[in-house]
């Protein structure tokens, strides 16, 4: 009798399990909490190519640090030369849009750019605004389209639709489908599709380094734009978990000095 | 062995093999590949092409769709609405790469220390003071006012620009029926190549199934009217339908497209292939009146004797003027020179072969009894008078028609190049108003890039363009111009305020350039500067959209832009659709003065040795030298552009043209070698083969007027010209040359020749 019981009581667990992690939305939850990270350094190279294979390198060094509940990055070329110094600051609210401030040495001085589109380019790459802040589960519904073998990695393939069309608007694309690995929720690939199907860009991520904190942390990413064969590479030199930066370096008066 | 005994002995081979394989050469038919791009057919190597494909490789092909929308108001919430949903349902389509229009073109600009970066449209106005508000940011931004919206807010426009590789025919089926999805009450029109190659296609097919049959009917009606037997109908026309089928099958055998010139093809066969078969069914009808107790074989013999010299001279002469095309410089038209003289030849052999193997195998029909008919009698009185009036004033025909070339050669000095495209499109017709529209609200439907080269964001570039920029937009024929330096002229309005010294200015510092550009990169997509600058700045262009209605206003535009190219040493390059246009329609020209010197010259050197005189080559030449000046002046005081179909007309004409004088010489040369005196040989040559001349001239017109039902002007305007060529041909060689004739008396008509040919 014990054993029976212990048999339906396994049993209930393992169904439980089961429907919870194919949960799509809660797929999508896990994922993003594995890769979240309040604050860290980096530095990294961003390399734009063309579809004919020429490249623009750009060096950037990146701090991001949460206050309450607003994440401030910072942003900073560092090559080449000629836009050496161009600076980057966004402040993100969990409930209304980014503020966004940019400082040109060659100006000398910073202007806030105002923009009610995140779908547009990151630093004149591939990737965009959207693509570099977590995503608001809360602005999707989601399907489980099913599993999948995805390099070698048992996946989840979780399709994320937009909400509304001022979504769509703000991001840029109408579906996400992303491969989330099945052992680690951590998704290696993402299509970001038009509503009628037609994939407009594909991200991958590469080489996750388990962070003191538990988390991941993607070293490459990669996004290729399918319509215009453009596609720009992400790598992080280092990375450094938290940040010392103070609050004050996360202000546009700083920009400027 | 001679052509009847030969006939007699392969009689049914020389029935079967011309069907067996006119069957087989309609095989190739259902492979053949349609293509109306007449742009495709150019020389690779003329300098116009090579240059626009070196920017287009750097830079991507730019062959957009352009939908023009007119609306009372484009403002109101129902057009602008339209406007979104159409933008956001087209760049939904597989087959589209991008769409540009009001709803995703930006709004930049600078407000109290903040760069702005809005959608163009930012809402929908509900009541007046929003749609003044919205009309106002408009009006100021160069990003949307005269590219997305006219400054009267009466017209907008959708720039399609479609995935590579995707056929127009299925880009433009996709593209209506999302306008059949979202109906409203503006009009929509669209302009572009890829609509303007669709409707040729779509037109030139239409033709194809609609004249060939229609021309077909005509002459079976022709036919029918002429003998009034059922021989008299079905033989000839059976030699057009295996010409046709071999000049056509001829073309994807080759390699060939078909191209908007091959609907001529047909047309030109209809009109030319049933004449030595319609020479057989006279000559075979006139002696089965002559002598009722006459039998067929003996029919065939002596027609076959009789006409085998003259139809063969007659035929090679057409086949030499219509070779003339094969010098021309576009390759339909050379194409069209090879298939149709090859079609031509065809008919010539069936008519000689085929023709006579049938009737051999038929009972003879009843003997028509000479009477005259209608048609007979009329011809042969106006042409009686003719040759009374020539002969008593021979100098005033000849000042008549000396004074009416003047007057159509002072035309000539008008006469002008077609360098619009869509004006082989009806007035009417959607793509003509949209030109239009592009024209009067849009800056123009005519584009050249200029391209700079060297570091192109150094302060130096940059403010030659900017100056390019200013001076071009001091041109009235030019709309738009947009390069590099407008986008840094709009971010340093948006990055600095009216009171500093930076705004609305190029930085004199490549550092700042870099930043700039670096800096709009953020807010835009990357692609927005793909068609200004190449991937590592060393090359941008500067593109300027402009009008022209006809040769001389473009001529006007691109020399005034070529001078100021010529004064930058960074501008190394200029290009452009039009110019490859421009470069096509002088070809056209040069084509023409080619195929015309080749023909005439070839003519002239036919003429001479059939007749075994210069003369005979000179005033043989002088009908179709008439002609062709009539025609050119005719088209210069209308207004007739020359294009790439009535280039084809000199060639084509000579060829058909120069079988009257022939007729005629032949004819007055026998007469007189009777013994009769020149009033009375000419009175004799005009009445009767004179009659024959007319007729097959105007049956020859008759074939060229179901052109007249095509869908497009272009061949419209052919078959016009070409029916005015040959009528002029045809007063020419039954007034002037009869007119010269009797002033000149020239000697190869007193000489001894080939008397027995006539007999």
């Amino acid at each position: 009798m014990k054993l029976k019981l212990f048999l339906s009581f396994t049993l209930l667990i393992a169904i439980s399990v089961a429907v919870i992690a194919q949960n799509p939305k809660e797929i999508a939850s896990k994922s993003n909490e594995m890769v979240e990270f309040e604050s860290m350094e980096m530095l990294t190279t961003l390399n734009i190519y063309d579809a004919r294979g020429n490249v623009r390198v750009r060096d950037v060094a990146v701090a991001t640090r949460k206050f309450g509940e607003v994440t401030k990055t910072l942003m900073r070329f560092m090559a080449p030369p000629e836009v050496k110094g161009t600076s980057i600051l966004v402040y993100d609210y969990p409930e209304k849009s980014d503020d966004m401030w940019v400082y040109l040495p060659s100006l000398r001085k910073s202007r806030r750019i105002v923009s009610t589109e995140k779908g547009k380019s990151f630093m004149g790459s591939e990737f965009s605004n959207a693509d570099m802040s977590r995503p608001n589960l809360n602005e999707f519904t989601y399907k489980l389209l099913g599993s999948q073998k995805w390099n070698g990695k048992d996946c989840w393939v979780v399709e994320a639709t937009v909400a509304s069309s001022e979504v769509e608007k703000e991001l840029g694309y109408a579906k996400r489908v992303s491969y989330t690995e099945k052992s680690t929720y951590l998704t290696h690939k993402s299509e970001l599709l038009n509503k009628s199907g037609k994939v407009l860009k594909v991200m991958t991520l590469n080489n996750f380094q388990r962070q003191k904190n538990g988390r991941y942390f993607a070293y490459e990413m990669r996004m290729e734009n399918m319509q215009s064969k453009r596609y720009s590479e992400m790598k992080v030199k280092s990375f450094q978990l938290g940040s010392s930066l103070s609050e004050e370096k996360f202000s546009v008066s700083s920009l400027e000095n | 062995m001679d052509l009847f005994k030969r006939v007699c002995k392969q009689r049914r081979w020389f029935i079967f093999v011309p069907i067996a394989l006119s069957m087989l050469m309609l095989l190739p038919l259902t492979n053949a590949k349609v293509n109306p791009d007449l742009m495709e057919y150019l020389p690779n190597d003329i300098e116009s092409k090579i240059n626009l494909d070196s920017i287009e490789r750097e830079f991507g092909k730019f062959e957009p769709l352009i939908i023009y929308i007119k609306s009372n108001d484009i403002l109101q919430p129902s057009s602008l609405e339209r406007i979104v949903s159409l933008s956001e349902a087209l760049s939904e389509l597989p087959e589209v790469n991008d769409v540009l229009s009001l709803h995703n073109t930006k709004y930049i600009r600078g407000v109290e220390g903040a760069m702005l970066v809005d959608p163009a449209i930012r809402f929908i106005p509900t009541n007046e003071e929003e749609r003044e508000a919205l009309k106002q940011e408009l009006t100021m931004n160069p990003l949307a006012v005269d590219v997305f919206v006219s400054s009267s807010f009466k017209h907008a426009s959708i720039i399609v620009n479609p995935e590579q590789g995707i056929p127009d025919e299925t880009l433009l089926q996709k593209v209506d029926s999302v306008l059949m999805v979202y109906p409203g009450s503006e009009s929509v029109y669209m302009n572009g190549l890829p609509y303007l190659r669709n409707e040729i296609q779509v037109k030139a097919t239409r033709d194809l199934a609609l004249l060939l049959p229609l021309g077909l009917f005509v002459m079976l009606v022709f036919l029918l009217l002429s003998f009034r037997e059922l021989k008299g109908v079905l033989l000839p026309f059976s030699v057009v339908l295996m010409s046709i089928a071999f000049a056509m099958g001829l073309m994807p055998l080759l390699g060939y497209d078909l191209s908007l010139i091959a609907v001529l093809v047909p047309i030109m066969m209809i009109a030319i292939a049933n004449n030595y078969g319609v020479h057989i069914i006279a000559r075979y009808q006139e002696l089965n009146s002559e002598t009722p107790s006459i039998l067929m074989p003996q029919i065939v013999e002596r027609t076959l004797k009789h006409l085998t010299k003259p139809i063969l001279l007659t035929a090679i002469t057409t086949i030499i003027g219509i070779l003339g095309l094969a010098v021309h410089v576009m390759a339909p038209a050379r194409q069209m020179g090879w298939v149709t003289s090859v079609g031509v030849a065809v008919a010539l052999v069936l008519s000689l072969v085929f023709i006579p193997s049938v009737m051999l195998g038929m009972k003879k029909g009843k003997p028509s009894h000479g009477k005259l008919t209608f048609e007979r009698a009329w011809i042969r009185k106006l042409l009686a008078q003719i040759s009374l009036k020539t002969v008593s004033r021979p100098l005033v025909v000849v000042y008549i028609f000396v004074s009416f070339l003047l007057l159509s050669a002072v035309g000539i000095l008008s006469l002008q190049v077609s360098i619009n495209m869509e004006k082989m499109m009806p007035k009417a017709h959607p793509m003509r108003i949209s030109t239009d529209i592009a024209n009067q609200h849009f800056g123009g439907t005519k584009t050249i890039s200029l391209l700079f080269e060297g570091d192109i964001i150094s302060p130096e570039i940059m403010q030659a363009m900017d100056a390019f920029e200013r001076e071009l937009k001091q041109i009235p024929e030019i709309g738009n111009v947009t390069s590099l330096a407008s986008v840094i002229r709009i971010i340093s309005r948006s990055l600095n305020n009216p009171d500093d010294f930076l705004y609305d200015t190029i930085p004199n510092d490549r550092m700042a350039i870099a930043q700039y550009i670096e800096f709009y990169s953020m807010s835009g997509d990357p692609e927005d500067f793909e068609k200004l600058v190449n991937f590592d700045y060393s090359q941008a262009l500067l593109n300027i959209q402009f009008k022209a209605n006809d040769y001389k206003a473009f001529k006007r535009v691109v020399g005034k832009i070529k001078a100021l190219a010529n004064s930058s040493p960074h501008c190394t390059l200029m290009a452009g659709q039009c110019l490859v246009e421009n470069e096509l329609a002088r070809s056209i020209v040069r084509g023409q003065v080619y195929s015309l010197i080749f023909a005439l010259l070839a003519i002239v050197i036919l003429l001479a040795t059939i007749f075994k005189s210069v003369t005979a080559g000179i005033i043989g030449s002088i009908p179709l030298l008439v002609s062709l000046i009539c025609n050119f002046g005719l088209m210069g005081w209308f207004g007739l552009e020359l294009d790439i179909g009535n280039s084809l007309i000199s060639s084509v004409a000579i060829g058909i043209g120069v079988d009257y004088a022939i007729h005629l010489f032949w004819r007055l040369k026998y007469e007189l070698s009777l013994g009769r005196s020149y009033p009375s040989a000419i009175a004799n040559t005009l009445t009767t083969t004179g009659r024959g001349i007319t007729i097959n001239a105007l049956s020859v017109m008759l074939g060229f007027a179901v052109l007249f039902f095509s869908g497009l002007v272009i061949l419209k305007t052919f078959a016009f010209l070409i029916i005015f060529s040959l009528l002029i041909c045809l007063l020419c060689t039954l007034i002037l040359i009869p007119a010269i004739c009797v002033l000149v008396k020239p000697a190869f008509l007193t000489m001894n020749g080939d008397q027995q040919l006539i007999d």
